[in-house]
């Protein structure tokens, strides 16, 4: 275990030779925030409501920061395990299975923690200064701070599964685009669930895109324990689905590098 | 005659901002520092000096990219810098680090391309590219994407493209680079012979000695941003190009070698290094000479290298050179192509 | 006159061999443009989503924020699907690649402009048209002014782009400055105008003119008004100045030597 953990440190520290990158972080934030901010300000006056969606205004904007920083702290993991299987490094770590998927996992977890809050806490400033602080609810930021490795969990199993694509495709980048822009949109990045049309929202809490971004988000502003324990499920639910489909296409795969001749 | 290139105390300095920690300092750099030089139409010129010598630079301000600091050029009757694109129309370059081919295209794809840059009338381009591709023998590869071409083939196909438009002077920057010998002597072949039948004038850079040999017939030698040198090739050919360098390995060991003109520099076992000097004895005989003596293994004849020449070149008393004087260039030419 | 005729013909060889350039590589040019389409229809998505919930956010429904997608994305992919190499342009002057372009007997702006195509750009260009027929189902006339505001478009964005290139020319970290003053642009010209007010208003309408993409084109469309469009063209024109004399301004500086590092 210890291995892991420095793994993910050694990741993290490389990481922060790129600081430089905050900069450019930041102006994007600041312009997506602010520009929601003048929608949902709107929006919010146009209906005469305090609340929509269960949300109020200040409730939106934070909502924003966190699914804006989850999904901007992405890392390459389906690139990277795309490579991996391609240059053949793949191919001689399937016979200690569980090495390897655990190594990319702390690899880029590193980097998606680091990045998660570097993202988190720009946004954070840049909310405060528009709107404010949340009523901050301790209950709400332990759910958050549960759920949200598991929604990093999740997202990588995903990730990792279209990278193992490799073997089969010529090109996973097109599916990993896919999957991101679906991640986007169906995981309520933009708009929380509740502000989707009915008949979607029933979907929507099935499929896993909400358990990545809208969870952790949601549970974050409000603290609501119904959602929290909902998320929780689908999101244990899925890791073990997809941990169990990564497992089947291993050795699928590992059958291919043998037939094939590694 | 008139002249194609004429250039009157060109100088460029440079401000050179360095950082030492918070602080900037700057400090001036003198590229060029007082160039004088004339070219008469139709000539062919090397233009040669060590790294950071001036010579891109200098080159730079003949074809109007830079801006002198002070001085005059004057480039078939434009001032480069004023004239740009006038000028632009009349010269033909070919740059190293720049390549005008399409990179995935065919070759034929970028000579259609620059009749419309250069806005070349149809039936002018048509007759013009073919004898380009006739003469430079680029039929096999003409359609063939530039990627999949040798660098021999791209470089024929590289200055094809700088003649297109009919220049009257054309800048070759390190042309034969990285070609292999056969490559090498067919480009320097193509273009001596653009200069003879065409009256193209030429103007080269090159750090290879060969280069200077078979194309040129003038060598200027820039170094600190200065004219160091301005001859005949024949000249500077009889007292600094004359030697060449054969290294010779031999199955045993052979019979001693005495011929003269050829100087025995190094000798290690089987292996020979053998200085010839190629105006007191033809190479024919000497290479008989070496083949005579014993069994020949390995053989390598190479120039001496151009630096050495240069450094050769400060050593010698300065009153030996001075600026191009036009007499016997009937007997030069003659030597010049042998 | 025989000048611009001049450069209409430089434009069509160099769009012609740019095609054909890409069409080298079919599958990598198809799967950038199909990329393109995707990423640009996540928006639409997230618009339709929003205004099912909410119809109408000061006076907008979901036609016109559509509209605006269809303005911006063609304008910006017929801006770079012609002149690709204005996205490269810090990149270029850096490298000192300008001194290939100044070897040629053209004007250097628009000849270096024309040396590239972006793929993917090829793909924002035709999302918009798609994506306007599909769901406004313009009339003839709609369409007509369609064509001709995202050609506005398209100017202003080539110009906002050499504007912002030509920083490259007075300082070190242009490129990754002018990356993030187009993404601003972009992401202030596809949100619905009304909704910013005051002083970043007046923002956009200088500094970041986003409402030349945003409010006066969507306007003119839905409202058939000559005065909007012609103000767009205005705009479009504006900017497109700034940029030019911004890049003339630097070349002046680069051709006298004086950039920040000596060049070879």
């Amino acid at each position: 275990m210890s291995k892991y953990f420095y793994i993910a440190l050694t990741s993290i520290r490389s990481r922060l030779a790129y600081l430089g990158e905050l900069g450019s972080k930041t102006i994007f934030l600041f312009v997506v925030l602010y520009i929601f901010l003048c929608l949902w300000k709107v929006t919010y006056a146009e209906t005469n409501q305090s609340s929509l969606g269960g949300l109020s205004l200040k409730q939106m904007l934070w909502y924003l920061v966190v699914t804006e920083s989850i999904i901007m702290s992405l890392p390459t993991i389906a690139t990277l395990v795309d490579q991996d299987v391609r240059t053949g490094a793949l191919a001689m770590q399937l016979v200690r299975p569980m090495s390897y998927p655990l190594n990319m996992l702390a690899q880029t977890s590193g980097e998606r923690v680091l990045s998660f809050a570097l993202n988190f806490l720009v946004g954070s400033i840049i909310a405060l200064t528009f709107v404010g602080p949340l009523d901050f609810n301790i209950s709400g930021i332990a759910m958050f701070l549960l759920l949200i490795p598991l929604s990093f969990a999740l997202d990588f199993t995903i990730y990792f599964l279209i990278g193992l694509a490799a073997f089969w495709l010529e090109d996973t980048t097109g599916l990993t685009l896919i999957y991101s822009r679906m991640t986007m949109i169906l995981g309520g990045m933009l708009i929380p669930l509740e502000l989707f049309p009915d008949g979607w929202q029933q979907i929507l809490r099935v499929l896993p895109f909400s358990a990545i971004v809208y969870g952790p988000a949601r549970v974050f502003v409000t603290g609501d324990l119904q959602v929290f324990l909902s998320v929780l499920i689908q999101q244990i639910v899925a890791i073990l689905v997809f941990a169990f489909v990564i497992r089947i296409v291993y050795n699928l795969a590992l059958r291919r590098v043998f037939s094939h001749g590694g | 005659m008139e002249n194609a290139v004429s250039v009157s105390q060109l100088v460029k300095n440079f401000v050179l901002k360095k950082r030492a920690g918070m602080r900037w300092t700057e400090s001036e750099v003198k590229a060029v520092d007082g160039i004088t030089l004339s070219i008469e139409k139709g000539q062919s010129v090397a233009f040669i000096g060590p790294n950071g010598a001036g010579k891109s630079t200098t080159i730079k301000m003949l074809t109007g990219i830079l801006h002198p600091t002070s001085g005059e050029a004057n480039v078939l009757g434009c001032v480069p810098w004023k004239e740009r694109t006038r000028l632009a129309k009349r010269i033909g370059v070919v740059f190293g680090q720049r390549s005008q081919l399409w990179y995935h295209l065919p070759p034929r794809d970028t000579f259609e391309l620059l009749s419309k840059i250069y806005e070349i009338k149809q039936d002018v381009f048509k007759s013009r590219r073919d004898m380009l591709i006739e003469r430079f023998q680029l039929s096999e590869f003409l359609d063939t994407p530039v990627r999949k071409l040798s660098l021999g083939q791209r470089m024929r196909a590289e200055v094809a493209c700088s003649l297109l438009h009919g220049p009257e002077v054309i800048f070759l920057d390190e042309p034969t680079i990285g070609l292999d010998v056969i490559a090498r002597q067919e480009l320097r072949d193509l273009i001596s012979e653009w200069n003879r039948e065409n009256g193209v004038t030429v103007f080269l850079t090159s750090h290879d000695a060969g280069d200077i040999q078979h194309v040129a017939r003038r060598v200027i030698v820039i170094n600190h941003g200065r004219v160091v040198l301005d001859d005949r090739v024949s000249r500077v050919r009889r007292q600094y190009l004359r030697e060449k360098v054969l290294s010779v390995k031999y199955a045993d060991t052979p019979e001693s070698i005495s011929l003269d003109g050829v100087k025995t520099l190094k000798e290690s076992g089987h292996a020979f290094k053998f200085e010839v000097d190629t105006l007191a004895v033809p190479i024919e005989k000497v290479m008989s000479e070496i083949m005579r003596i014993g069994s020949v293994v390995d053989i390598t004849i190479e120039d001496p290298p151009l630096e050495e020449v240069i450094a050769h070149i400060y050593s010698a008393p300065p009153s030996e050179f001075g600026e191009d004087a036009a007499d016997d260039d009937d007997a030069d030419e003659n030597e010049s192509k042998s | 006159m025989s000048w611009l005729t001049s450069y209409a013909n430089l434009a069509s060889a160099y769009i012609k061999i740019n095609f054909k350039s890409l069409l080298a590589y079919r599958g990598a040019f198809i799967s950038q443009m199909v990329a393109m389409f995707i990423n640009d229809f996540v928006w639409i998505a997230f618009w339709c989503l929003f205004f099912t919930r909410f119809p109408v956010v000061k006076g907008w429904g979901v036609n016109d924020v559509i509209t605006l997608w269809a303005i911006a994305a063609s304008g910006f992919g017929l801006a770079h699907m012609i002149m690709g190499n204005a996205l490269a342009l810090p990149g270029i002057i850096m490298r000192g690649e300008l001194d290939s372009w100044l070897l040629y007997p053209r004007a250097v702006l628009p000849h270096l402009l024309l040396g590239k195509s972006s793929a993917s750009s090829w793909g924002d260009f035709l999302f918009g048209i798609v994506v306007y027929v599909i769901f406004v189902k313009p009339d003839l006339p709609h369409f007509t002014l369609l064509m001709a505001l995202i050609c506005s478009v398209a100017v202003l964005f080539v110009g906002f782009s050499v504007f912002t290139g030509s920083l490259a020319f007075f300082m070190g970290s242009a490129e990754s400055v002018s990356t993030q003053l187009r993404i601003a642009m972009i992401t202030f010209s596809t949100y619905p105008s009304p909704i910013f007010q005051g002083f970043v208003k007046i923002l956009l309408f200088t500094l970041l003119p986003a409402m030349f993409v945003s409010h006066l084109p969507v306007s003119a469309l839905r409202n058939m008004s000559m005065i909007d469009a012609l103000y767009s063209f205005g705009g479009a024109l504006g900017v497109l100045f700034a940029g030019i004399i911004m890049f003339y301004v630097g070349l002046r500086r680069y051709e006298s030597g004086n950039l920040m590092e000596m060049r070879g």
